[in-house]
């Protein structure tokens, strides 16, 4: 099989977890073509944007701190990590030409106070080519042909969206499978930076929030390989938060539009773009943990057959929501009514989660994140209420979204029925029901205070804490 | 430009004097120069790039980092290369929608004849069922010699090869793989098919004997080395026998390909498939499709600026 495996910051955090993961890649690899994704060790990257605003204030003391704790992290990784010392040359040779780019940028932009987007990519991307050089030791050390290489080099290309860049799809199937299909038929491990891209020019990107797992299915994509393993240090994707529902379960089988949803409605980090590169041509997507090697995860495929007859699969909770309701008789049959408002959020930069028009009342409530309550209805203010139909814009700050998650579930009969009725048995009020886009998630905004007895009484309405049994 | 270097001239380039040149040493430059192409072709001041470097059908290349390198630069692209298209269509496409330029390849399929243009314009409006045709015309002249003379493969291939008609190296006409790039670019550019080059059932004309042509030929048919797509048997390039009175059956070193629609039915184009003025014709045509296009677009550059006057807003 051709495997893409992919290891998230916790996996490589320390040196013991790197040998971790190489013994993982070596293991679980034997007889595999594998290609390895890896993020930044840690917390590093949450060190190098602190970095970054230290920098952009001109402030050298901090700045010179963490360059010295970035530096002395990897180098002790290194030397705890590979004992070999013709590999941890070769390594250290690598890491002091990413630490010293990384010092030169750093330095170059607290002397000027500012940081341009392109140079904050470029020092946000140091993490993972700090991390992914020392894991490539940590493997040849184990007898494994490995090579690294920058998400650039291996032939992912973006957008200049500096800071959250979109890949060109179809340059970076091309460009990754002329680069890597030649390495991996050579009996090579590639060994390549998550969460970095570069233009069309060379600069270097980044690909957001969790950028790791989409370089990861993207690599997958372009080489035709069999499966992604994303390793982390969870079992897999659950049924419901475990800290919320402590008998929350983990799903053995999802389709890739419930896992969507689920990405969406954030049961696991996900960016939400992770899965299209497979989906489309339904290489499945194993979430594993890399404590528990024999463990088999949860896989993400096309058509599961697993809890056929569960149509529910998860309930999930998005805190920090608001409600924005535009309110207005005469909006009723006025065409394009939604579309202005969708068309002034955009405009404000404000991401609509969900949406509910309820026509008897001639309302229309969208819902969005919390920080954007305030933004969202300035500007619906500003551009709707001089036009006489709109009459009031109301907000509601102190609510959450519970989302309910399952293939095909608007098209079952009686889902919100059980769904309505464990909710009111615990006597809480439904605010309002939206819908998302797909016909697999039924959301339900509750107040605040009760929002996470209606995920347990949502779990165990479904049974979904037997789901395995 | 060439393989060794380039000519470069901001007030246009005295083509009689460069051919001249490059018949004469073999170098269109005086000089030989060793920069990267692609570098060149990223930095120099131009509008489109006219790419036809020798086809690649492996790697694309230097094909696929020159039109890179154009497009990067915001340059349009008008190429009769079918390597990088066959390898990389969507790429290809994805880059120059990126960068808000064109990318026309009317010469990759058919030469001077407009196959793929025709092709369009049969679809719009109508939905396409299959393509079938006859793509590449060293082949169809083998065959053509095999019935007329009664000849084996390897005799028909040797005069082909005499007359010019065919490469020193012919495996890439005759093992049917040239054929396939075609009508996997044709396919794709039609929207028929998303498929590539590795999803062509392959099957070339080596194997032919003149006992089979003969036999057909008997029988009012012909064989033909036939390329095909169609969404329920996919794209096919295989040696097939043909009525001899089907529009398709042509002969000599021709192209003819039938697209096939739901509500108006089957046509077909038939047309020289080769050669070298007939192809540079279809690059012309594309480079005033070009043209054509950034004129009629709103708020492209306006035309005194193509006329060669200096000054005025900048782009
Ligand atoms: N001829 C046809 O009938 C026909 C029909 C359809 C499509 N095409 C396609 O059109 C393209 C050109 O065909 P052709 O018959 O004209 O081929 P050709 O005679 O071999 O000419 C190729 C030209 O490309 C130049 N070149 C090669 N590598 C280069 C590089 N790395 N950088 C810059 N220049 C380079 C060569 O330079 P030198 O002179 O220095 O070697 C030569 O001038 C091919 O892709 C072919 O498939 C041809």
């Amino acid at each position: 099989m051709r495997i893409v495996m992919k290891f998230g910051g916790t996996s490589v955090a320390s040196a013991e977890r790197i040998k971790n993961v190489a013994e993982r890649v070596k293991g679980s690899g034997r007889g595999h073509q594998v290609v390895v994704v890896c993020s930044a060790m840690g917390d590093v990257t949450d060190e190098l944007l602190a970095l970054c605003a230290d920098a952009s204030k001109g402030m050298e003391k901090p700045v010179e701190e963490r360059l010295a704790s970035v530096r002395e992290t990897h180098l002790a990784a290194l030397a705890a990590a590979v004992g070999d010392k013709e590999v941890r040359r070769k390594v250290q040779g690598m890491l002091n030409l990413t630490l010293s780019q990384l010092e030169k940028l750093a330095r170059g932009s607290t002397v000027l106070g500012e940081l341009t987007p392109r140079s904050r990519d470029a020092i946000l991307s140091c993490g993972e080519r700090l991390s992914n050089p020392i894991v490539m030791g940590a493997l040849i050390e184990k007898g494994v042909d490995a090579v690294f290489l920058t998400g650039g080099e291996a032939g992912i290309m973006t957008d200049d969206r500096f800071g959250d860049a979109t890949p060109l799809l179809e340059v970076t199937k091309f460009q990754v499978s002329e680069k890597l299909s030649p390495l991996l038929a050579e009996g090579k491990t590639p060994v390549v930076t998550g969460y970095i891209g570069a233009t069309q020019s060379g600069d270097t990107t980044t690909l957001g929030r969790g950028g790791s797992d989409f370089t990861g299915t993207l690599i997958a994509s372009a080489v035709d390989a069999d499966e992604v393993w994303i390793w982390s240090d969870v079992d897999g994707l659950m049924t419901a938060d475990p800290r919320l529902v402590p008998s929350a379960r983990v799903l053995r089988e999802i389709s890739y539009e419930e896992a969507g949803e689920m990405a969406v409605f954030g049961a696991k980090a996900l960016h939400p773009r992770t899965l299209e590169p497979v989906a489309e041509k339904g290489i499945p997507v194993r979430f594993r943990n890399t404590f528990k090697p024999d463990d088999p995860g949860t896989v993400v495929k096309r058509n599961p057959k697993l809890y056929s007859k569960s149509v529910v699969k998860g309930v999930a909770l998005v805190k920090e929501v608001a409600v924005i309701t535009v309110r207005g008789a005469s909006m009723v049959g006025k065409p394009g009514s939604a579309a202005r408002i969708f068309d002034v959020m955009g405009r404000s930069g404000i991401n609509v989660l969900m949406i509910s028009q309820s026509v008897s009342e001639s309302n229309i409530s969208l819902v969005v994140a919390r920080s954007a309550m305030e933004k969202g209805a300035n500007a619906l203010e500003l551009a709707l209420l001089g036009d006489g139909g709109y009459r009031h814009i109301l907000t509601e700050g102190d609510v959450s979204a519970v989302a309910v998650v399952g293939g095909a579930m608007r098209s079952t009969k009686g889902v919100a029925a059980t769904a309505f009725g464990a909710i009111s048995a615990k006597g809480i009020n439904i605010k309002m029901i939206a819908s998302g886009s797909s016909n697999q998630n039924l959301s339900l905004i509750v107040a605040e205070k009760d929002a996470k007895d209606t995920v347990r009484a949502i779990h165990s309405a479904f049974r979904l804490d037997r789901l395995n049994s | 430009m060439d393989r060794s270097g380039w000519l470069i001239d901001e007030h246009g380039i005295d083509l009689r004097k460069a051919l001249k040149a490059k018949k004469e040493t073999g170098r269109v430059s005086p000089r030989v120069h060793d920069a990267p192409s692609a570098a060149v072709i990223r930095d120099i001041e131009a509008e489109v790039l006219i790419e036809a470097t020798p086809t690649d059908f492996k790697t694309g290349e230097p094909g696929f980092s020159h039109m890179k390198a154009a497009f990067e630069s915001r340059k349009h692209v008008v190429t009769c290369n079918k390597g990088p298209l066959a390898l990389a269509y969507y790429a290809l496409h994805e880059l120059a929608r990126h960068n808000g330029v064109q990318l026309r390849f009317s010469g990759a399929v058919g030469g001077g004849t407009p196959v793929l243009d025709f092709g369009k314009t049969c679809s719009t409006g109508d939905r396409l069922i299959g393509i079938r045709g006859i793509l590449n015309g060293t082949c169809n002249y083998i065959l053509t010699r095999m019935e007329g003379e009664g000849v084996a493969f390897e005799a028909a291939l040797a005069g082909a090869q005499k007359e010019g008609y065919a490469e020193a190296d012919p495996s890439l006409d005759v093992d049917g793989f040239d054929t396939a790039v075609k009508l996997v670019i044709t396919a794709n550019h039609l929207k028929l098919s998303k498929a590539g080059i590795k999803d062509v059932k392959i099957r070339g004309i080596r194997g032919i004997s003149s006992k089979e042509v003969t036999k057909a030929r008997r029988e009012g048919k012909a064989v033909r080395l036939i390329a095909s797509a169609s969404a329920e048997s996919g794209l096919v390039v295989a040696p097939t026998i043909v009525e001899r009175e089907h529009p398709l059956c042509i002969s000599g070193a021709n192209n003819a390909v039938e697209f096939d629609c739901e509500y108006s039915g089957p046509k077909v184009i038939i047309g020289k498939g080769a050669g070298g003025p007939e192809t540079a014709s279809s690059l012309l045509r594309d480079l005033l499709e070009v043209r054509a296009k950034i004129d009629g677009q709103p708020g492209s550059r306006p035309a005194w600026r193509a006329a060669g006057a200096v000054g005025g807003p900048a782009r």
